[in-house]
């Protein structure tokens, strides 16, 4: 849709909460269907809004009443392991997030150091960098020495075993 | 030591997805993504939702706001659910706990888009690079053996005096602490002291060969 950073917190002015809720609902509804078909899955959607006396549901109340009727005749046990309130999938997406964020941060690094080696090969000096700088360069260069060494051994085999 | 792209945004047929694996993957995404969504919903419109998927395997998946149960008995009574005092203090304390944990959630996205253009001018930059004269900044695999040789050499020879560095500040207990990434993000400084390599030019001989410390223009 709109490419549009939307705040994630309750939308104050009234029109817009509810044209929100419209869309949104809409799409929800069709990510529901589409991963009921692609995967073929039983799927429901149970939504109590302030604009209708009548839950919106997918995919028809029937429907709705025997996936309901499917989960309660699991054990306790079985339907409460994977059941969550936003809390614990927020908190499930932050635990995800952050090691995305980790090992950003790892590539990031190593990109930067990248640059400074190249930097240095050109003359410049790394006086200013700090002992874990320091460290991590070293690794990138033996890093990049290991590399080019299978790199020559590599040529040189192809070399020799060629005609 | 390029990373394999991955495939993308794909148009696909909506049917049951033939190969196994894909099915698994799918799912796995798709479920996560529908609970996201709900979860925006009922924040953004404070609508109360609820979603049940069974997996492949059979097992069941749920997302509730504000508890899977709730609404579903709702659902099946046909009645509001009852309005107690205990009720508004608990869906109160929770809406506190949601906010507070949306607005982490926020922050860390903001971060990894920081990040991701951060990677993606690194990229650049060494994009350009690698494509002017400076053939070393080339990827290994355009190299031929000889550049490959001599690149090696200079390389060593820098690993060497990084040592003698590290090796010279653990002696002297002199650790400079200050983080060497400024503010800027660059991570460069402009003016630099090129003593260092002067100093041990002469110590080593691969360093006018090669260019390292005299540089390769």
């Amino acid at each position: 849709m709109t490419r549009t950073k939307v705040n994630l917190a309750y939308i104050a002015n009234d029109s817009e909460r509810k044209s929100t809720f419209k869309r949104r609902k809409k799409g929800l509804m069709k990510k529901a269907e589409e991963l009921s078909i692609l995967c073929a899955v039983d799927t429901c959607a149970i939504i109590f809004s302030p604009y209708d006396p009548e839950p919106d549901v997918w995919p028809s109340p029937l429907e709705v009443q025997r996936v309901i009727a499917k989960l309660r005749n699991m054990s306790p046990l079985e339907q409460n392991r994977r059941m969550m309130d936003q809390k614990d999938f927020i908190r499930q997406q932050l635990t995800r997030l952050s090691e995305q964020m980790a090992k950003q941060q790892r590539e990031i690094r190593h990109k930067e150091m990248t640059n400074v080696m190249f930097e240095c090969l050109k003359g410049k000096g790394f006086e200013y960098l700090n002992m874990s700088d320091l460290n991590d360069l070293n690794n990138l260069l033996s890093q990049n020495i290991r590399a080019i060494e299978r790199r020559i051994k590599l040529l040189e085999k192809r070399h020799n075993g060629g005609d | 030591m390029a990373k394999k792209p991955s495939m993308g945004r794909q148009k696909i047929k909506i049917a049951k997805i033939e190969i196994k694996n894909h099915l698994q993957v799918t799912f796995s995404k798709r479920r996560s993504g529908l609970f996201k969504k709900a979860s925006e919903l009922c924040t953004l419109c404070g609508v109360e939702i609820s979603i049940i998927v069974f997996s492949p395997a059979g097992k069941v998946f749920s997302f509730g706001h504000p508890t899977v149960d709730s609404i579903v008995d709702q659902f099946l009574s046909r009645n509001p659910p009852p309005n107690s005092t205990m009720r508004h203090l608990i869906d109160a304390h929770r809406k506190a706990s949601v906010q507070d944990l949306n607005s982490q959630l926020t922050q860390v996205l903001n971060e990894l888009e920081a990040g991701k253009k951060r990677g993606e001018t690194l990229d650049h930059m060494r994009k350009l690079a690698s494509q002017r004269k400076y053939w070393w900044e080339k990827p290994i695999d355009e190299l031929g053996l000889n550049e490959l040789e001599q690149l090696m050499d200079s390389i060593e020879a820098l690993k060497k005096n990084v040592t003698n560095q590290t090796d010279k500040l653990s002696v002297e207990g002199n650790v400079n602490l200050s983080p060497f990434f400024s503010a800027n993000g660059m991570g460069m400084v402009d003016s630099v002291e090129i003593k260092l390599y002067q100093m041990n030019a002469s110590s080593t001989t691969h360093v006018q060969n090669t260019g390292y410390g005299h540089g390769f223009f």
